[in-house]
């Protein structure tokens, strides 16, 4: 197998399945289907392209609806200090809204941004003014799909960022080397080579320091304010020239004054970062580390980010990120076995990838904006006890798992696996109402009638057997197919109770033609209910 | 015990004390009040109950043999009956047997240890496995339904506050374990599970460190590592894993139990369970369950004494044999009382498949040293017993009637070996359900009626020479014979019919 020569075999719905919960937040059932046939390469290109239909989604807007404002758009306002906690929530129920929709144009968009926010990392919790998560989410979106060195000098400047690591704060009289810092360990270079050694100098940090001195962000916290912004102050900036190490080739970047210094200097600066070599495989690794396995290996490093990274970097390709990303999901590598179930769900993954994967639809935004706020508000705190917190990690570094060794397996712990529990039960055994008519979960009822052809008329159409419906219930549920032996094991002992399978036909028959009768339709629903609490519980579903 | 466990044990006798003015602190633990409080309730503190669920419906009348009425027996069910001559007989009691296979159980019955509870059902029977197993673990009348399991509520109220302030002082153990993959609702109190279940016994031997992983359904690479990994964390995740660590370190099981070989699923988890009890797991209720009782056809083979039906009450009968010997040896026998139940009875009628179809009622077994009583009710009577009452000529298919409510079991041991106040319990079990004096040396009335009808009698029989008789207040009882028994309190009412005698053994 040639790593990242095109996987050409046309998609089975196993493989489109891998793909899609891989590029998305994961599939429905539908998207699976409409997938199904198509070459990777169709099938990549179109989820990018489906990028465009949400590219300027509606507003945000004010989701209480006990308030006089209820459904207006609040961004556009003067800064409204009192309702920071509330519109940052609001602007994270936006996003998760975006991941969660079911709009027939499954897209790459929103996981890549959630890629970037991982990447370029701005806390809300050292910020406070909502309308700084609010741009930065914004960049990362407008950006994602772009290129790579415009997106880095935008962040380096965005007054989100100029905040968290202190590039107000850097100035030619008393330099902050943190974003300085950063820039190169966490967003460009990366602290070491995949063999360990050193990719830039304590001088260099210094050295990149002087070079982003002057820049302020505009506005945080400021009362009334309609603008957020950022600004840069060719006083607060070291003019002086600025001397790289080695590793950088003994760089010089020529010290500038005046209004645009800043602008050429960062320009210079990110030039020079991208110029590393290890700079595209740092982020190549990570683009892998997210979408195909965290475990990079000696074999993986030499013959599938090495060469990524040589594409990204190229002349030609310039650092556009459209491309990387489509080699790589289009890749033999990215469709091996090997890869199928090699990453633990985050909880981004686990909760949105239940709501699509059960088509569980995302009310209007600007007319349903109360509904729509009761399931975000499920959505967001449950990921937020699973240890997932959009816009707000707990350090610049990203989320723990996407780092730390072990990867996604930090996600899980006894306290994690009991709180994706209690979130699956709840679509197992709905309680929550979004609105009326609308009860967040599975409809067991609506569900079995679909499953069953004619399902009034019990004397001229069979029922389905239970292997049957174990089989739709069980449709593209987990990523890897279960062994015949866990088959059984669910269908007899879990679903059946170890009564012969023989007697879900009787009881199917009898809730059938007495479809109002509580005891059968229980105890039909009741078989579903066990075996969908089960299957949701095993470690089985906690991978893709 | 305990400060709060006295006071809870006092408050039902509360009222006297305070009337005669005397405050329950000035008794020291060696006066007769106290002492005697001491043999009520408070003292149940350390009882156990194991419930054994056998799923399916299991056919009570190849399990408890009506040798009385054996020839009606053998007419309702010729091709599956169990010859008669190969029935094991019980000691004392010549008119029931047991099925062939059921060597350890009859033992247990000889020894005293174990009690037949007659045709148990309850009015109105649903005949769906889910609906009926509903019925009898949340315990409710079949038109009823309740989203709580009749022990999870004894549990949620004996134990309030929980999960979130315990465990503590007064419980540092969970209430309930379970041992199978998936909740009860037995144990379901009013918003979650008052247990904690573990999957199955490799998981227990896991969990207690005993035994390495060895998961042979894993897929290759690095999905097989992270599903390992996440199979362990959701055994850590084990709710009381340290404690019942230290129970199961703590405790042996110390008589042989049917070799792993033999496949007895049900032995496995009564082994754990005896190991925990023995390690002083402090859980008031395990809950343990078996399947493959749904035999609707071919549940005996051309010799009616082998087949699936045999094997599964051999399972029962040595698990449970083996279970009893264990508590025995460990010295935890008179704390431990078990039960079984099941989703339903069997028809009286075997089909032409060599089975049986889903009928009413069954036996339920109570066993342990804690029982004062070993039979509760008659035989089914086979003739005049069977529903429908007046069949149609079509109507072959016979059931046997309900003569106990189970719910009257469950009222015994909240009641009677847990020591739960009657009122509680009544509002536990949502109305009051008459004793069946399984825990009881007292036989007495629950309606009026006739001496010789056994349905006034709370254990079901018409009361023998030997037994202590209470009749209630306000019942009418007619005598129309010679009346012998070892005690007779009268607070209602004998209405003789002729000359006759009450002869007291004393």
């Amino acid at each position: 197998m040639a790593y990242l020569d095109t996987y050409t075999a046309p998609l089975t719905a196993s493989t489109a399945a891998h793909l899609l919960r891989r590029a998305t937040f994961g599939p429905t059932n539908q998207e699976i289907v409409d997938f199904t046939g198509k070459t990777a390469t169709q099938a990549v290109d179109l989820l990018i392209s489906n990028a465009s239909y949400r590219a300027s989604p509606p507003p945000p807007v004010e989701m209480d609806e006990t308030r006089a404002d209820a459904g207006q758009e609040f961004l556009t306002k003067p800064f409204d200090g009192s309702r920071t906690y509330e519109y940052f929530l609001w602007v994270r129920y936006w996003w998760i809204g975006l991941m969660t929709e079911q709009n027939g144009h499954p897209s790459v968009l929103e996981k890549l941004t959630a890629f970037w926010q991982n990447h370029f990392v701005v806390a809300q919790s050292s910020l406070g003014d909502y309308r700084f998560p609010d741009r930065y989410l914004r960049l990362l979106r407008a950006n994602a799909m772009g290129n790579f060195r415009t997106m880095t000098i935008a962040i380096t400047k965005d007054p989100g960022m100029l905040v968290f690591q202190n590039g107000n704060a850097n100035t030619k009289e008393s330099p902050n080397e943190n974003y300085a810092r950063e820039l190169q360990e966490l967003f460009t270079v990366g602290q070491k080579d995949f063999a360990g050694n050193a990719n830039y100098t304590e001088d260099d940090v210094k050295a990149a320091a002087k070079v982003l001195t002057g820049w302020q962000d505009v506005n945080l916290w400021a009362a009334g304010s309609t603008s957020i912004g950022s600004v840069f102050t060719p006083s607060r900036h070291d003019v002086s020239n600025k001397t790289f190490s080695g590793k950088y080739n003994n760089t010089v970047i020529a010290g500038r004054s005046g209004a645009t210094a800043g602008d050429e200097e960062v320009a210079d600066l990110i030039d020079m970062l991208l110029r590393h070599p290890q700079t595209p495989k740092f982020i190549c690794r990570k683009l892998y580390r997210w979408y195909v396995n965290s475990n990079v290996t000696q074999e993986i490093e030499d013959n599938v980010i090495t060469p990524l990274a040589t594409f990204f970097a190229s002349a030609g390709n310039n650092y556009a990120i459209p491309p990387v990303l489509k080699r790589l999901l289009t890749s033999d590598i990215f469709f091996d076995n090997r890869n199928v179930g090699a990453l633990v769900k985050s909880p981004a993954e686990f909760m949105i990838g239940m709501m699509r994967h059960l088509n569980q639809p995302v009310p209007d935004i600007t007319t349903e904006f109360a509904p729509f706020r009761r399931m975000m508000q499920f959505q967001e705190w449950g990921m937020n006890t699973m240890q997932l917190r959009f816009l707000d990690q707990p350090l610049v570094f990203g989320s723990v798992p996407y780092y730390q060794t072990g990867y996604s397996k930090n996600w899980i712990n006894g306290t994690t696996l009991g709180i994706r529990g209690a979130h699956t039960d709840a679509m197992v055994y709905p309680w929550l109402e979004i609105k009326p008519g609308y009860m967040l979960g599975i409809d067991f009822y609506k569900w079995i009638r679909e499953i069953q052809p004619n399902f009034s008329d019990v004397a001229g159409t069979p029922a389905i057997p239970c292997e049957e419906l174990f089989a739709q219930f069980s449709k593209n549920f987990f990523a890897l197919e279960l062994p015949e032996s866990q088959k059984n094991f669910l269908i007899d002992t879990i679903m059946m109770r170890s009564v012969p399978r023989s007697t879900w036909i009787f009881e199917l028959n009898k809730y059938r033609a007495a479809p109002t009768d509580a005891g059968w339709r229980n105890a039909v629903i009741g078989r579903c209910q066990a075996l969908m609490k089960y299957m949701f519980r095993m470690a089985e579903y906690q991978v893709f | 015990m305990k400060r709060r466990d006295f006071f809870t044990a006092a408050s039902s006798m509360l009222l006297p004390v305070m009337v005669d003015g005397f405050g329950v602190k000035s008794f020291a633990k060696s006066s007769g009040l106290v002492q005697s409080l001491m043999k009520t309730a408070a003292l149940n503190t350390d009882r156990i109950v194991v419930i054994v669920y056998l799923s399916g419906g299991n056919d009570g009348l190849n399990t408890v043999i009506p040798l009385e009425h054996y020839s009606d027996y053998y007419g309702l069910r010729s091709n599956i009956a169990i010859p008669e001559n190969q029935v094991l007989g019980l000691s004392g009691n010549l008119e029931t047997g047991l099925h062939p296979v059921m060597t350890g159980m009859r033992e247990m019955y000889n020894q005293g240890k174990l009690a037949i509870v007659h045709s148990v059902s309850y009015p109105n029977p649903n005949l769906s496995h889910i609906r009926s197993t509903d019925i009898w673990m949340t315990g409710v009348d079949s038109e009823q339904f309740s989203s709580s399991g009749w022990a999870g509520r004894y549990l949620n109220d004996r134990f309030q506050g929980y999960p979130l302030n315990y465990p503590n002082n007064e419980m540092e153990d969970p209430l309930a374990v379970q041992i199978g993959p998936m909740g009860t609702t037995t144990l379901l109190g009013t918003t979650q599970s008052m247990g904690i279940s573990i999957k199955d016994p490799t998981t227990f031997y896991q969990l207690i460190g005993s035994q390495v992983p060895s998961d042979t359904d894993l897929p290759c690479c690095d999905a097989g590592d992270l599903i390992g990994y996440i199979r362990q964390q959701q055994l850590s995740a084990v709710g009381y894993a340290a404690e019942i660590k230290a129970a199961a370190d703590a405790g042996r099981n110390l008589a042989v139990y049917p070799d792993a070989s033999l496949g007895n699923d049900l032995a496995e988890q009564l082994k754990i369970v005896a190991r925990l009890i023995h390690g002083g797991l402090k859980s008031k209720i395990y809950y343990v369950e078996m399947g493959g009782f749904d035999t609707h056809a071919g549940q005996v083979t051309n010799v009616n004494t082998d087949g699936v039906h045999a094997q599964l009450l051999k399972k029962l009968s040595d698990g449970i044999a083996a279970f009893q010997n264990d508590l025995k040896l460990q010295g935890t026998e008179d704390k431990v009382i078990g039960m079984t139940f099941s989703d339903f009875g069997r028809r009286a009628t075997s089909n032409a498949s060599k089975g049986t179809d889903h009928g009413v009622g069954a036996p339920m077994f109570v066993f342990g040293t804690g029982i004062k009583r070993q039979v509760v009710g008659t035989n089914p009577d086979l003739v005049n017993g069977l529903l429908p009452v007046n069949p149609q000529s079509w109507e072959t298919n016979r059931d046997i009637k309900m003569q106990i409510d189970f719910r009257r079991v469950y009222a015994d041991i909240l009641n009677d070996w847990f020591g739960t106040a009657s009122s509680k319990t009544d509002q536990l079990l949502f109305k009051n359900f008459k004793t069946t004096s399984l825990f009881s040396d007292t036989v007495q009335t629950i309606a009026s009626g006739a001496w010789p009808n056994p349905e006034i009698w709370s254990n079901g029989r018409v009361p023998s020479s030997v037994e202590k008789i209470v009749v209630n207040a306000g019942h009418i009882i007619e005598v129309g014979q010679n009346i012998t028994a070892k005690n007779l309190q009268v607070d209602g009412e004998l209405k003789f019919l002729g000359d006759f005698n009450v002869n007291i053994t004393g």
